[in-house]
Formats: structure tokens, sequence, C-alpha cells
């Protein structure tokens, strides 16, 4: 379970979220990081934009290939990372102390619709 | 999907894999940047067994050949691998390729994966009145490439005869310590060795029967190993030629998603005008009128990477589109190539590639990025 820490909850689409009163950060998990490798370019959303949940947030590129990255949560983008958008490869090193996007939540209750790390797990292994 | 003879051994030794041209191939083994930059400063080995075989055998072959592609055969010398183009009636790139000369009346023609199918049955269509034979050996052989500065070194301790003296673009039949070549059709009891490549550092390709490349496959991981030899996919495949401005066949040029003549797509030095050859008349007038579209690298100077597909501006007209993009290994910094209209091809103009809604500067560059 090393990479997929208990005290964080989880996306299907491989992010993860912590909930720090009425605000997450998020990122993306160790997988995600592992499946794009060489992460080499990030692209972050503007603090202030509204966004749904499941909205597109920002982009990560590996060498290879463009990959969005989506709103866990609906609400208001209050705080970005840029210290990752200027080196993308701490992605690689430490998906989980380096965040991406911290946003301002508009509907708490969206956060029961989360993966607990026990579901993420699983998850994994269905696509395995 | 289709897979190599190496196939099982790529599983074996952990490589990520991918889908390309209908084969199941390694994307990547450790990374495609630390696999790019071990061909770039010592050697690195490829599987490229996806790419095709076809031989052209009989009397009229050289004149056969040299009428299907642009280039003039009956002036090459046995032994040179030529670096030309399939192109249609109308001018237009259907795939590149690398066309061997074995003997007088022999060649080995070696297109790109996923249009194999396609060149055999185009070669075949233009045979009609020729005295010669087509064969696609490409199911019965693998090929592996060994690429950069210490290529010749590594494979210096596998191979009797002395490399030094096998040019750049030339082949050879060789003799490979400890391992015994299965008879077979294009090099008999040897193993085919060309000084080719497509990662713009010095390197060689071997074409043996599938028997043979397991064996050929571990011993140059082997023998490589002082070396620091990576095994490499083709992502670091991608990234290497992207660096050096060669083109990639269906995605750089299609025959009708991106329609382009040799003469847009900066191969015009593959045609010889000296001689006759299928749409030499449709290309001489294209040439003539010089009003086409080059192709052309672009070097971001923001942070950002173009993709294919991406619109390239200047002063708010649009100029020109991405048809491969990267973050560059060597440059660290996202390069592209893809056509650009005149008169905006001048190497240091100044552009905006626009990714993803914004704007990022960039400048024109001759297609080789990284000398």
């Amino acid at each position: 379970m090393r990479m997929i820490p208990e005290d964080l909850k989880y996306t299907k689409t491989h992010e993860w979220v912590k909930v720090e009163g009425n605000k997450v950060r998020m990122g993306i998990t160790y997988h995600a990081q592992e499946q794009l490798h060489d992460i080499v370019y990030v692209e972050l959303p503007e603090v202030d934009t509204e966004v749904s949940k499941g909205d597109t947030l920002g982009v990560i590129e590996s060498v290879k290939a463009a990959s969005d990255f989506y709103a866990p949560v609906s609400g208001k983008v209050v705080a970005v990372n840029n210290e990752v958008a200027d080196q993308p490869e701490l992605l690689n090193q430490d998906p989980y102390k380096n965040w991406l996007v911290e946003i301002e939540m508009s509907n708490p209750d969206e956060l029961n619709e989360l993966l607990s790390p026990e579901e993420y797990k699983k998850l994994l292994e269905e696509e395995s | 999907m289709k897979t190599t003879a190496l196939h099982d051994v790529h599983i074996e030794m952990g490589a990520k894999m991918t889908e390309f041209a209908g084969f199941h191939m390694p994307l990547w083994y450790k990374g495609i940047v630390e696999e790019h930059m071990a061909v770039r400063k010592s050697v690195g080995v490829f599987d490229v067994s996806h790419m095709g075989d076809i031989l052209v055998e009989g009397k009229d072959a050289t004149e056969y050949l040299s009428y299907i592609l642009p280039s003039d055969f009956s002036k090459i010398e046995v032994g040179k691998a030529t670096y030309t183009a399939f192109i249609n009636h109308r001018g237009i790139l259907i795939d590149d390729t690398i066309v061997t000369k074995l003997g007088e009346d022999r060649y080995l023609v070696v297109p790109n994966a996923a249009t194999t199918d396609l060149i055999y049955h185009w070669m075949f269509s233009l045979s009609g009145g020729y005295d010669l034979s087509l064969q696609n050996i490409s199911s019965e052989f693998s090929s592996i490439a060994v690429q950069g500065p210490n290529a010749e070194k590594v494979l210096q301790e596998i191979v009797e005869e002395d490399l030094s003296k096998l040019g750049f673009f030339h082949a050879a039949n060789v003799t490979l310590k400890g391992i015994k070549i299965k008879e077979n059709i294009l090099s008999g009891d040897k193993a085919y060795l060309s000084r080719t490549g497509y990662t713009g550092e010095d390197g060689f390709e071997f074409v043996v029967p599938n028997e043979n490349i397991v064996e050929l496959w571990k011993k140059v991981l082997e023998v490589g190993e002082k070396y620091g030899i990576e095994p490499c996919g083709l992502g670091a495949r991608d990234t290497l030629r992207l660096e050096k401005g060669f083109l990639l066949s269906g995605q750089d040029f299609h025959p009708h998603e991106e329609p382009r003549t040799p003469l847009e797509a900066g191969i015009s030095w593959v045609i010889d005008w000296d001689h006759e050859f299928l749409s030499k008349d449709v290309l001489l007038k294209i040439k003539e009128e010089k009003k086409y579209e080059l192709f052309r690298g672009i070097i971001l100077k923001e942070r950002g990477i173009p993709r294919h597909g991406f619109l390239i501006y200047k002063d708010g007209e649009k100029i020109g589109h991405i048809t491969s993009g990267t973050m560059s290994p060597v440059l660290k910094v996202g390069i592209g190539l893809g056509y650009v209209k005149r008169p905006y091809i001048k190497v240091g103009t100044e552009v905006l590639v626009e990714i993803r809604g914004r704007k990022v500067k960039a400048e024109i560059s001759k297609p080789r990025m990284v000398k």
C-alpha cells in the first residue's frame, strides 16, 4: 500500500485528493506518473477559475503524449503549485508531496463520490 | 495484433508495450529520455522487425526500380543503400524507404511497417512487362538496429569482418562469432548488415532469419554492457529521429491525410532529375512554380510542447501546422516538425504555435534541430 497513502481519497482518473476543511488539494497518483513516465510539462489552471467536478483542470505531458487531469470536486481554484510547472520531473519523484491544484469546494457532498484507498487499489487491480 | 520474434523477450525484460502499425512493440524499457541519451552518447539497440523486407530480383530490376522510384539505380554501385521514396502518379509520397543494391540485378527494399503490404501491392501493380520477381519476405526475417557513437565498437566484438571498412549507407553479408545463421534467401548462411539507421547517429541494422534474432539480441546486449548499452523502444526511436528532422511515414506525410510531394517534405535530394521516373512531369512543374509549402523544424522559445495537428501563426495569419512534436531530450525545449508556407520558411523566422488556445513563441529552423 506504499503507493496508495491511507489518508487520501482517489478518483477513477488517477488523481489523489486531500481534504483540508472546505478545501482540497489534488495531485496525480503514483500509478498515473508511472504510466506517463518522463513527465516534462505541466499546465496548471488560473487561480480563481470556477470548475465543475470532472472538468479538465490542466495537462500533464510526458515525452510521448499529453494527458488531461480533472477536477475531483466542484469549486474555485484558490492555489496552484507553480513549483511543478517549473520542475515537472517532481511529479515522477514524489507525486504525493508535489500537489497540483487547491480547490475551495462548492459542494462538499461530492467527496462521498470519491474512492477510498481500498477502492482505488481494487481499481488498479482491475485495470492491470 | 502482430508480434515480432523478439516479443516474448521484450515482455520478459519488462518493456512497457504499445501498439504501433498493428504490432505489439516496446514503447520503452527504462524510459524514453534515458534511452534517447544512451543512443546520443554511447549505444542503444532497437527491435525494428516490424519494418518490411521486399526482395526484387531479375534482369529488369534496375530499370524497374529506377522508374517506380525517383532514384536512378543504374548509377548506384553494388553494396550501396539508398534512402528514397515511393510516390504516386500525382507526385504524392506513399512511403519513404531504403533500397539496397545487393547485386547487379538484386535489391532489398525496406518499407515502413504500416505500409509494407500497400507497397508490395503497389510494386506488383507496376511490375507488368518487366522481367523480375518480387518477394515479400517480411514475416520470415527480423531486424535490430544498433545505434550510437559506440555501435561499431560493440558490433566489432560480434562480427568477424572489419567494420571500419563498411561505409555509411553501405551493406554487407557478415559472419557472426558464435552465432550460426540459418541458411536463408537474403544472405545465404551469413547475417545481412547495413550501416544505416533512423537516429542520426552512426549505427547499423541487421536483418537475419527469425530463428536467429533472440540469440543476436542477447549477444548485442551482453557485449554492449561495458559501453552502457540500453535496449530502446519506439518512444526513443521517435524522439531521436525528430531531433534530426527525419520524416515519419504516415505522420509527417500520408497519401490521404497529409498528401505531400518529396519537394514539400524536404527530400527533393532523393530525386535524380536526369532520368525518367513515375510522375517526373508533375514534380518538375511543382518544382518550377516553387509555391509549395516546406517541411521545417519549429523550436519553442517558451514552455510547451508542440504536437501533431497544432497550428502555426505569423501576424495573426495561419501559416502552417505541426505534424510531429516532442520535448527534445537534448535541447530540453519543445520541438516540432511541420509544414510552413512561403515566405515564412526562412530559418530564424519568429512564429507562434497555438497550444490548446494559448499562443506560444517559436522559431523556424531547419528540420535537423540537433546537430
